[in-house]
């Protein structure tokens, strides 16, 4: 097979405690090109539409890509996939590290778990010796601390992941740590794992990965490694990694602040990057093959309280949980990152859930009383250790907010659901919409909730204009297709992305390890394919017109931007609409947000049409047809 | 007074940089910003999304002195 | 040829100088290495290593070769010899992979691998230095004075 594969796919079934060995489908791979294609294609066909997704019916996916560890810079992305239990639709999440390559390196390209194990276990592969190993001795243990004991036990040159007692104790937003300080976190893909009973898994391999054309790859990549090495654009990420956007997003006025009630903090200057670099860096940290190493190690040094090591805060927690819950000090910025870290839970629906707490009771909506006695002020560290103990274990009200600021809304009621900032139950992303109307109509289309590595608009709408909402959806069409690439093919957006490599040369590098002899635009259809399918599960599993999970929370167009530079902006709820509309025209969906037939047919999706007819959710067909083309690529004026 | 500029992406070509593949020598007016000397320029300073000076980021108000290297930044796609 | 030609540390023999702190444990040196020596992809294949050590003090240990000659004092069979860069090469006819080498080494840069019947020694092509973007690894000339084992281990 070769040809990047490393082989077999390992097929797990947690209730019985057996493992099969299969050859990888290398068709499916090719229709859908690996990661989170292959996981889209998966849980569409094997999850029924009603089961649970922290039940035994629900698969659990860990998946790399042909191209995945195959000589590539930056080729070390491994993607997580099952039915979110947080979005209740398809829900995937990759992390960089190690872990991918590791499993190519041992053979395998992909593991599908089933069931749910009667006894916490953890899986080891070492090459060919693949075991399910029992876990009660680990089970309740942070998620870094058993990291660090697993390299004790097993050896440090095993690559893990790990879920902690968030994952555990079924918290909906739960991640899967790994390398000391990665996360898959967004979808709850470790309430998933946990609620399988599968505490961790231990890879190493030493085997070759064999690829298409050795030589040629070899020298394109030579070609492409020499060229960027001195790019301009390279030394800020490796002295920063993203955490030198802090000041950029502040600056032009959309820092989530104070849980988005505004968007410009007077106090960004204590949680920048430099402050990041000057106080709490330990060491750079790169992932495997790429030495942008945009990760930066770091200790949170606070009196009273023990150092910590983490890896972070990167941009989005260092706005999710500094500007958005009112830090002062980078240290305590970092330690609330190492706790949400090793309890277990993404950082970014953590920083959102704990702010939407901190408004709450800044409302009155919770009170000392539900806190176990505590507080939970804006900028106070100490409440939000508590806090974050509450729902990492479920006490008390801890348990509402253990499953997300959409359901905890619909428990606390009295108008909270309007300042509970999440699409489809996924908390929103370190950038706030109300004056970048293309990057709120991202967060309200995107899969999984209002999430920004689907597509990222800000700098559009800053060079387009804040205020209009023109031309918006057609390029927010275009990078739903074009990022999630990344995604699917388990390589870095940072490196790929930020550097000149131009579409041309990434699919060039595809082609020289898989021989596929695909074009740019193949590669955006099987996105758009994937994408389309995805929204047919969605629709499916929540059995209503798709506009009606489509909206954003009312205050990104009741709140106008009360202070900053975007003082007194915002979008109207007119522009919401219209926004929608657009989008679905530009998408080949009818304006109930469903897809048609005319479109899913086109990118071979006919079954899917089919399984939505027979629900009445199949999208009306489009007077004047649908667009040839789904998306516009946005060339910029001056350029 | 001399200054650098030095970008890549699409801000190269419009840089015309004379000093190395990345690099274009500029004279400036002391005093001035970054975000004024890219207009003098001729370029947006709208497509500039922050500037990169000895190991520091600042914003395009910065005002550079005799002799600094200014790495331009172009928009990123966030993260 | 055999177990005892001197082994020797001159100022003209390539070696390599690891600055620890600067590396970030990309292995990109370990890829490139295995694909030089066996036109293969695989970082296990190198004759470097690169320890992690988290979460304390959470940095980054690339181990090289020093030259230090251990490994051919150690071979019973003389596999292993000095060139004239400074590199103990290993003749893969001679060796019987027993593993003496790999006891021997002082920083365990010497390899065994499951598809060879020879092990894995440095012979300094530098492309590790070559790829390596951080400064961790770079080339170096010997200097008299200088400590070896500090240098390799920096």
């Amino acid at each position: 097979m070769a040809r990047g594969f490393a082989g077999t796919t390992l097929h797990v079934d947690l209730t019985r405690g057996t493992i099969l060995r299969q050859p990888t489908d290398e068709a499916l791979f090719r229709r859908w090109h690996g990661g989170r294609g292959v996981v889209a294609k998966i849980c569409y066909d094997e999850v029924p539409r009603d089961a649970d997704p922290l039940g035994p019916e629900n698969v659990f996916i860990i998946t790399t890509s042909p191209m995945s560890g195959c000589l590539i810079p930056a080729g070390s992305k491994v993607e997580f996939g099952s039915v979110s239990p947080l979005t209740n639709g398809q829900g995937d999440s990759n992390m960089g590290g190690h872990l991918g390559p590791a499993l190519k390196f041992a053979g395998y390209d992909m593991v599908i778990f089933k069931g749910i194990s009667p006894q916490p276990v953890y899986l080891t592969i070492d090459n060919d010796a693949v075991e399910l190993k029992e876990a009660s001795a680990y089970w309740g243990m942070k998620s870094l601390d058993l990291e660090k004991r697993l390299k004790e036990d097993l050896g440090e040159d095993f690559e893990i992941a790990t879920i902690g007692p968030a994952g555990e104790n079924g918290i909906l937003f739960s991640c899967i740590t790994h390398d000391f300080g990665r996360q898959a976190g967004r979808t709850g893909q470790g309430a998933v794992m946990g609620s399988k009973r599968l505490k961790a898994i231990a890879v190493r391999g030493n085997k070759s990965l064999h690829v298409h054309d050795r030589a040629g790859l070899t020298k394109h990549v030579t070609d492409i490694i020499k060229r960027t090495q001195k790019h301009p654009n390279m030394e800020p990420w490796q002295k920063y990694g993203t955490a030198f956007f802090i000041r950029w997003s502040n600056d032009n006025g959309v820092m989530p602040t104070r849980n988005f009630q505004t968007t410009y903090y007077e106090d960004t200057d204590k949680i920048d990057g430099d402050q990041l670099v000057e106080k709490c860096l330990i060491t750079h940290k790169a992932c495997f093959g790429c030495w942008m190493n945009c990760g930066k190690y770091t200790k949170a040094v606070i009196p009273g309280k023990p150092e910590v090591h983490l890896e972070g805060p990167e941009y989005e927690t260092g706005s999710l949980c500094g500007a958005n819950l009112g830090m002062k000090d980078i240290n305590h910025v970092a330690y609330i990152n190492w706790l949400l870290d090793n309890l277990g839970m993404d950082s970014m629906s953590g920083g959102g859930v704990i702010a939407f707490a901190m408004e709450c009771f800044e409302r009155g909506l919770v009170t000392e009383k539900d806190l176990e006695g505590h507080q939970l002020r804006w900028g106070s560290v100490d409440d939000v250790e508590h806090f974050l103990d509450m729902v990492a274990y479920r006490r008390g009200i801890g348990d509402w907010f253990a499953r997300g600021t959409k359901q905890a809304a619909e428990r606390i009621g009295r108008g909270s659901e309007k300042f509970a900032m999440q699409v489809k139950g996924q908390e929103m992303s370190g950038y706030d919409g109300r004056w970048a109307p293309g990057m709120l109509l991202s967060y309200m289309t995107a899969d999984i909730g209002a999430h920004h590595n689907r597509s990222w608009t800000i700098t559009v709408d800053i060079a387009e204009g804040r205020e209009t909402i023109q031309g918006r959806a057609k390029i927010v069409v275009y990078l739903q297709h074009i990022r999630p690439l990344m995604d699917t093919w388990c390589i870095c957006r940072l490196f790929w992305g930020e550097l000149d490599i131009t579409p041309e040369e990434i699919v060039e590098t595809l082609n020289l390890i898989t021989g596929w002899g695909v074009t740019p635009e193949d590669c955006l259809r099987t996105s758009e394919m994937t994408w389309n399918l995805n929204r047919c599960h969605y629709l499916e599993r929540n059995r209503a017109d798709g506009r009606t999970f489509d909206y954003p929370p009312a205050r990104s167009w009741e709140d106008k931007i009360p202070t900053g530079p975007g003082k007194g902006k915002g979008v109207s709820r007119e522009q919401v609409e219209a926004m929608l509309d657009d989008y679905y025209a530009a998408r080949g969906w009818d304006q109930k947000g469903n897809p048609t037939r005319a479109v899913l047919e086109d990118l071979g999706l006919k079954d899917a049409a089919d399984n939505l007819e027979r629900i009445g959710l199949l999208g009306a067909p489009l007077s004047g047809g649908i667009p040839a083309v789904r998306g516009q690529k946005y060339k910029p004026k001056a350029f | 007074m001399i200054i650098f500029f030095k970008a890549g992406s699409e801000l190269r070509h419009r840089l015309n940089p004379d000093v190395d593949y990345y690099t274009r020598r500029v004279e400036a007016d002391p005093g001035k910003s970054v975000k004024d000397i890219l207009k003098d320029l001729g370029l947006d300073p709208a497509f500039v999304a922050f500037v990169y000076v000895e190991g520091k980021v600042k914003n395009l108000d910065y005002v550079p002195s005799e002799g600094q290297t200014i790495t331009l930044q172009p928009p990123v796609s966030g993260g | 040829m055999n177990s005892k030609t001197p082994i020797s540390a001159k100022d003209s023999y390539q070696r390599i100088k690891v600055s620890r702190d600067q590396c970030t444990g990309c292995r990109l040196c370990l890829q490139v290495c295995g694909l030089m020596h066996f036109d293969e992809i695989n970082p296990k294949k190198a004759a470097m290593r690169v320890e992690a050590k988290f979460p304390d003090p959470g940095k980054y240990r690339p181990y090289v070769c020093t030259q230090c000659g251990k490994c051919a004092e150690a071979c019973p069979v003389g596999a292993i010899s000095q060139n004239d860069k400074g590199a103990f090469i290993v003749d893969k006819a001679m060796c019987d992979n027993c593993g003496a080498c790999v006891t021997a080494c002082p920083f365990g840069v010497v390899f065994q691998h499951p598809d060879l019947d020879f092990v894995i020694i440095c012979d300094f092509c530098m492309i590790c230095t070559e790829m390596c973007n951080t400064g961790a690894i770079v080339p170096w000339m010997r200097k008299a004075a200088a400590g070896d084992a500090e240098a390799a281990r920096g």
